[in-house]
């Protein structure tokens, strides 16, 4: 992000919030929603900090707070204040401390109840006719819409033609570069794409909705109601209805495009009433079972379903297309059962991904998080050939490296030859040489200069 | 480091020991209601600083220990609490079942003539075997080496407003040490953190040991007005995080123990050399492992007696290792009281005076 990497904060999200202006933080933190969604993407010390604040009336000197920090972890303490104070939530001087007073009343608010802000949805009122859909439901849908983006994604360079998400959809995948158009043609996916599949869900997600809230401005949406709906969305419950009329204009039209992506449920024939689904619930837990793989698949593969051999045997106990497809990228697929995909990591299927732009930490790392439940047995966890193999091929592909530049040749003399190498060296553009052949290559920015030397000299003899 | 935390609370529900609590007439008068509304916000809290985070209560209660709530358990379907916009659901429920359920046992007493010993070691003890089951059903499901990242990092948290019962004070210890042997299998946490929160009643030498042997804190609350912030600031971080940020410690423990034959605790005590039974006076057979020991033994240690009566009480020992904060001296850290405005007395300045 925009951030440098000593300040990273913990969720790429409030990197985005940092980038906000106070005003626009202000009227965020009006909504206790919104306020506890926020405090639980902080750090684990940030937390802290936040709470032991939250129920002081006065405002205390910094050093009464410091005071609580051992001395070798004041810097960790001073990194969590500065983040703290760039979201707002802390005065940027550093004498006393005191929370945002919007903050506090709304995360008190959200904590102790009260407040008449109705930022946790409006429950529709029950309706025999139309019960609300079971969780099961719920399931099914975001994992019918979210696999069908990625499988959009994945299946667009092979020739394939799988069902096309929305338009909206595809806008976005465009601009957050994760595709892109060839020639005015049909969208084919990019490096960053490629990488992007690998990522956990809850990651893509919020990549996904980063983009989103970038391109609000330019729709002419209000920033403030768009992440306000996002955070009300992910404090709602599971498998309830909520009603849409208290909702503003922004976020009514929000809701289309947030069904698109699987994160709401909306019956055709109602809607004046929505359902978040259980990737909208888990916006802000950070370590969430898979949105999309704890509902309808086997439970099995909430647990992952790979098994990797020493020998580059790789087995996939999946009928999942989408996650044959991602394996494809890696893998040379060799046989297809009902349940089962057994291929093997070879040379040229890993040389393919990586030159998609996939890195070798990413294929381990998605090996690991879906490995099998049997393959966790093993320490370590991937056989350590297969794991050091990989990394080899990668290093393998930059064993070349490529530099524009100058060859010199055809030398009147020994003497010439050697008078101009001279003075290239001197310059420090000499990038190869071979005194018998009586050539050398020199960079591209010494070009100039050389020339100029051969041209000065040869006049010079003339 | 961010991980899942588990909280067990063991509350002490002891009818006479609240009443007494909520008198004008006592040091702090603090009623139940306002005890438990504090709690409640501490709870969600807890829940509010991660989604993940689990929570179990075990009240104790006179001649009876009882789990009154577990986020583990399926809800009872939720259309007993009508949705309301204002609050977040979760929370909405969590403090109603639990309200429901103190109720419910409460008003299950009835009023008898004398009142049991309240059942604290019995919910001790269930908050560790659930623990236990927390931290090992995953690992016994199916596979041993799971990511210890995904466990949740267990503690205990013990509301204590009864004095001790030297009765108990085996099955007290015996508690202590599996707290510090639970989850020892794995190398990332070694013992399950004890704190203990005394809102009314005498300083509690058992409760002072349970917390300083497995790294907790012991507060003693001296501004019950103020409670939530104790609540917030000593017992909110769970123990990974308090090297970073740090709660307050004893500064004097009392590391007395009760004697085996009387219950009586005791500052001078003979010990059996088989079975380090512990007892107030020479003893010609020890009551535990039946060892005989030779009448000339006993007639010297009879000799050597000092003449004080066993229980008189005796300043606590310092406490010569404080587990955390070694870089600073234990009394440059601030006490929970520093941040509340009036300057007041430290919490185990009075340890003696009151144990009686």
């Amino acid at each position: 992000m925009e951030t440098s990497s000593s300040d990273t904060p913990s969720h790429l999200l409030l990197a985005f919030l940092h980038s906000q202006s106070q005003t626009a933080l202000t009227r965020l933190y009006q909504r206790p929603s919104a306020c506890l969604s926020i405090f639980r993407l902080l750090g684990p010390l940030e937390r802290q900090i936040v709470m032991n604040l939250l129920w002081l009336e006065s405002v205390i000197p910094a050093a009464t707070m410091a005071a609580w920090v051992p001395q070798d972890s004041r810097q960790a303490y001073e990194h969590s204040l500065s983040i703290l104070s760039r979201l707002h939530l802390l005065p940027r001087s550093a004498a006393k401390l005191a929370l945002n007073s919007t903050l506090k009343t709304g995360l008190r608010h959200a904590i102790v109840g009260g407040g008449s802000s109705g930022s946790f949805g409006v429950p529709a009122n029950s309706d025999e006719s139309h019960p609300p859909p079971s969780v099961e439901t719920l399931d099914a849908y975001a994992l019918e819409r979210w696999e069908t983006i990625l499988h959009y994604m994945v299946s667009s360079g092979t020739g394939r033609s799988p069902t096309k998400p929305s338009q909206a959809v595809l806008v976005l995948l465009q601009r957050s570069g994760l595709m892109a158009s060839v020639h005015g043609g049909a969208l084919q996916i990019t490096s960053l794409g490629f990488q992007f599949l690998l990522h956990p869900p809850h990651a893509q997600l919020w990549e996904l909705l980063l983009q989103y809230l970038r391109m609000v401005e330019e729709r002419q949406m209000d920033l403030v109601e768009v992440l306000s709906f996002l955070f009300m969305l992910s404090t709602m419950e599971l498998g309830r209805e909520y009603s849409v009329e208290h909702l503003s204009a922004t976020q009514t039209a929000m809701l289309e495009d947030l069904r698109d992506y699987g994160i709401i449920w909306q019956r055709k024939t109602s809607p004046t009433r929505f359902c978040p689904t259980r990737l909208a619930t888990t916006l802000t837990s950070s370590s969430p079972p898979l949105p999309t793989a704890a509902g309808v698949t086997s439970s099995s593969q909430a647990q992952g379903f790979i098994i990797l051999e020493t020998n580059y045997r790789l087995y996939a106990y999946t009928d999942n297309p989408l996650q044959t497809a991602v394996l494809n990228l890696f893998v040379s697929l060799k046989s297809r059962f009902p349940n089962l995909v057994v291929g093997a990591i070879t040379r040229e299927s890993v040389k393919k991904a990586l030159a998609n732009g996939i890195t070798a930490d990413q294929i381990i790392s998605y090996l690991t998080t879906h490995a099998h439940p049997q393959m966790r047995k093993n320490k370590p966890l991937l056989p350590v050939t297969v794991q050091d193999q990989i990394r080899l091929w990668e290093l393998e592909k930059n064993r070349m490296k490529s530099q524009e530049g100058y060859l010199y040749t055809a030398f009147a003399s020994q003497a010439d030859y050697e008078y101009v190498l001279h003075y290239a060296k001197q310059l420090g553009v000499v990038l190869w040489e071979s005194s018998p052949r009586r050539c050398f290559f020199g960079t591209l920015e010494g070009h100039p200069n050389i020339r100029g030397f051969i041209e000065r000299r040869t006049a010079g003899h003339a | 480091m961010d991980k899942p935390s588990h909280l067990s609370i063991v509350l002490d529900l002891s009818p006479k020991q609240w009443h007494l609590a909520a008198q004008p007439g006592s040091p702090h008068p603090i009623t139940l209601a306002t005890f438990l509304s504090h709690l409640l916000a501490f709870l969600n809290a807890h829940i509010a600083c991660k989604d993940e985070n689990s929570l179990a209560i075990f009240g104790a209660l006179p001649g009876k220990s009882i789990l009154l709530y577990s986020s583990a358990a399926p809800v009872d379907d939720g259309d007993t609490e009508p949705a309301d916009a204002n609050t977040y659901r979760p929370f909405k429920l969590m403090d109603s079942i639990i309200m429901k359920s103190i109720t419910r046992e409460i008003d299950a007493l009835g009023e008898p003539e004398t009142e049991e010993p309240i059942g604290f070691v019995g919910a001790l003890t269930k908050a560790l075997c659930y623990i236990n089951r927390v931290t090992t059903s995953n690992t016994t499901s199916g596979d041993r080496g799971v990511d210890p990242a995904t466990l949740p990092d267990p503690r205990i948290l013990i509301i204590s407003v009864s004095p001790d019962q030297s009765s108990s004070y085996i099955s007290v210890m015996n508690s202590i040490f599996s707290a510090q042997k639970l989850a020892s299998f794995d190398l990332f946490y070694q013992k399950v953190t004890i704190d203990v929160c005394k809102i009314f009643g005498a300083e509690s030498v058992f409760l002072q040991q349970a917390a300083h042997l497995t790294g907790g804190s012991y507060i003693d609350v001296d501004r019950p007005d103020a409670l939530l912030q104790y609540l917030m600031m000593s017992f909110l971080a769970p123990p990974g995080l308090r090297q970073l940020i740090t709660v307050p410690t004893q500064d004097k423990i009392d590391f007395r123990a009760a004697c085996f034959c009387h219950k009586n605790i005791v500052d001078i005590a003979f010990i059996c050399s088989v079975c380090l039974s512990i007892f107030c006076s020479p003893v010609p057979v020890c009551s535990t492992c039946r060892t005989k020991f030779p009448i000339k033994t006993l007639q010297r240690l009879n000799a050597s007696r000092p003449n004080t009566t066993p229980g008189t009480p005796r300043p606590p020992t310092p406490a010569n290792s404080l587990p955390r904060s070694t870089s600073i001296a234990p009394q440059s850290l601030p006490r929970s009281t520093s941040i509340v405005p009036q300057s007041l007395p430290r919490n185990a300045s009075n340890g003696a005076s009151t144990l009686r």
